[in-house]
């Protein structure tokens, strides 16, 4: 038992360290892909803001002053990192390629590779985001939080994260189906940059918005965890357990469509 | 020229038949556009329920810009789009052999092959938003008649800086990352110059003229005594043009040919 389970963590070890070589091969393509895309998003929204607030520096919207606004996006951009990173390219390039033939036969599962891929890409991620966070601080932009508060949004966007991985497999797997995931991922992006605060901060929403986005998972996802690093934390309890609820929903998805996807596979190129 | 219609036409036709033989994507496709507008449009509007003005502009006329740029956008993914993708495949799997050994102009060949159908049918919708908001900020008919050439104006220069950039994956293993850094530089072009301050504003007006591409018309039908923007505008194309040629060649005598 314990000899089985050795082998077991030594396999995720090792799929870990061959993503981890695979995701840093081409690293400028992986700037280009993964973190070029969230500064962008930031530097457009800085000088945004900036342009906003120059008519009146002393000007407060929604509770929000510019060095506060400035807060929340640079928060935006660190959770954006951690939490929304990973998008499941291989994932259903493996299914439409006929790549899956060989995890049908090794001894390990598909999901595990690709449970091990994540574990891979969120240590870059998290490793980016501390250097990202440091100099940040150091520059002035941003004043770090308490030991607490900050351990407190670590965990919760860790878990985010665990969401948002389920939620990409969804969307890789239904290329047992599907000729082009790549759409449903970039309209899945698409609707939660907007509906999670990750453009604009949700105060700035109609209450009536607001209100209803409160029992769907998009808010957790971007606005309560910067709420939880800003030091103004709210619906710690009830963010986590809708997260939790709509995780359990879409692994139990991924479960059920890759047991009835197998059985449509034909192993192109095979 | 006749003889690229006709090429053309069965570009078109051929992106028509494959694209609609996978009706879900196709579908998804138009949804995809659809979010993308309305999220665009919506953030907007949220921050001008707060704030009368950015920078120099109210709500109607920024949302006029939007408009233009989300049009520009409409416009590039039906014409364009696919084609930068499939180029940095063609590139890595030796496809693009087939390509350049027709008898015709390998830039048309390469970027103007594929046609996203699909786009056709939001067509509309960003259409209806540019005319909206042309009427909320009162433009004359001669500025209506000007539109048209703008829009063709400020594609033009868009694609004439993407396929320059594009034209960099011939030196690269893994072109794919290109994509994306053109994919920011529209983000970049989505927001009117004034947002942007300082060594970046008058590098992306110059060196890398991407907020020329909706600000400079948008500046100009707004204000006629912006000519000197258009003018810049029309130089960049040409200069941009000429240089494209010249790195585009460079780039197929780089190319080694994957599959050979």
């Amino acid at each position: 038992m314990t000899e089985a389970l050795e082998r077991n963590i030594q396999k995720w070890w090792i799929t870990i360290k061959v993503s981890w070589v695979k995701h840093t091969a081409y690293r400028m393509n992986f700037f280009l892909q993964m973190i070029g895309p969230a500064l962008v998003f930031f530097f457009v929204k800085y000088n945004l803001w900036s342009s906003i607030y120059s008519a009146d520096k002393s000007m407060i919207i929604k509770g929000f002053n510019f060095e506060q606004m400035i807060n929340y996006h640079t928060w935006a951009f660190i959770v954006g990192m951690v939490a929304q990173g990973h998008g499941s390219w291989n994932l259903s390039d493996d299914i439409r390629m006929g790549r899956i033939s060989s995890y049908l036969i090794y001894p390990f599962n598909f999901w595990e590779f690709h449970t091990a891929s994540w574990l891979s890409f969120q240590c870059i991620q998290i490793g980016i985001a501390s250097f990202t966070l440091v100099c940040v601080a150091a520059a002035g932009v941003l004043q770090l939080p308490s030991l607490e508060v900050m351990t407190m949004g670590v965990a919760y966007t860790l878990f985010i994260s665990l969401f948002w991985f389920t939620m990409q497999y969804f969307t890789g797997v239904l290329a047992f189906w599907l000729e082009e995931t790549w759409i449903l991922r970039v309209m899945l992006n698409i609707i939660t940059y907007f509906l999670s605060g990750a453009i604009i901060p949700l105060d700035l929403y109609p209450k009536w918005i607001v209100d209803i986005l409160n029992y769907t998972p998009f808010p957790y996802l971007t606005y309560y965890p910067i709420k939880i690093f800003m030091g103004q934390g709210s619906h710690i309890t009830q963010g986590f357990f809708i997260i939790l609820f709509w995780t359990i929903v879409f692994a139990f998805l991924n479960h059920r469509i890759w047991k009835k996807g197998i059985r449509l596979y034909t192993a192109a190129g095979m | 020229m006749k003889h690229y219609l006709s090429v053309y036409k069965k570009f078109v036709s051929t992106s028509i038949s494959v694209e609609t033989s996978f009706r879900t994507s196709f579908i998804l496709l138009i949804i995809m556009d659809l979010f993308f507008f309305l999220s665009t449009v919506a953030s907007v509007t949220f921050i001008y329920d707060h704030v009368s003005m950015i920078g120099p502009w109210q709500k109607d006329q920024l949302l006029f810009f939007l408009s233009f740029m989300l049009m520009i956008d409409n416009l590039h993914m039906m014409i364009f789009s696919q084609s930068f993708w499939e180029f940095s495949n063609h590139l890595k799997t030796g496809q693009l052999d087939y390509i350049i050994l027709k008898p015709m102009s390998t830039i048309f060949s390469v970027f103007f092959r594929h046609f996203r159908a699909s786009s056709l049918f939001n067509t509309p919708l960003f259409l209806g938003s540019l005319i909206y908001y042309g009427l909320k900020v009162d433009l004359a008919p001669t500025q209506w008649c000007l539109i048209p050439f703008l829009l063709i104006l400020g594609l033009s220069l868009l694609v004439v800086i993407e396929f320059i950039l594009s034209t960099s994956m011939f030196w690269l293993t893994d072109g794919i990352g290109i994509n994306f850094l053109r994919m920011q530089m529209q983000q970049l072009a989505r927001w009117p110059s004034f947002i942007y301050q300082g060594v970046i504003r008058k590098v992306l007006m110059t060196a890398l003229p991407i907020l020329l591409i909706g600000s400079a018309p948008v500046n100009f039908l707004f204000d006629s005594s912006h000519w000197p923007l258009l003018a810049g505008m029309i130089l960049c194309l040409v200069v941009f043009s000429i240089l494209l040629n010249f790195v585009w060649s460079r780039g197929l005598k780089r190319y080694d040919s994957a599959s050979s």
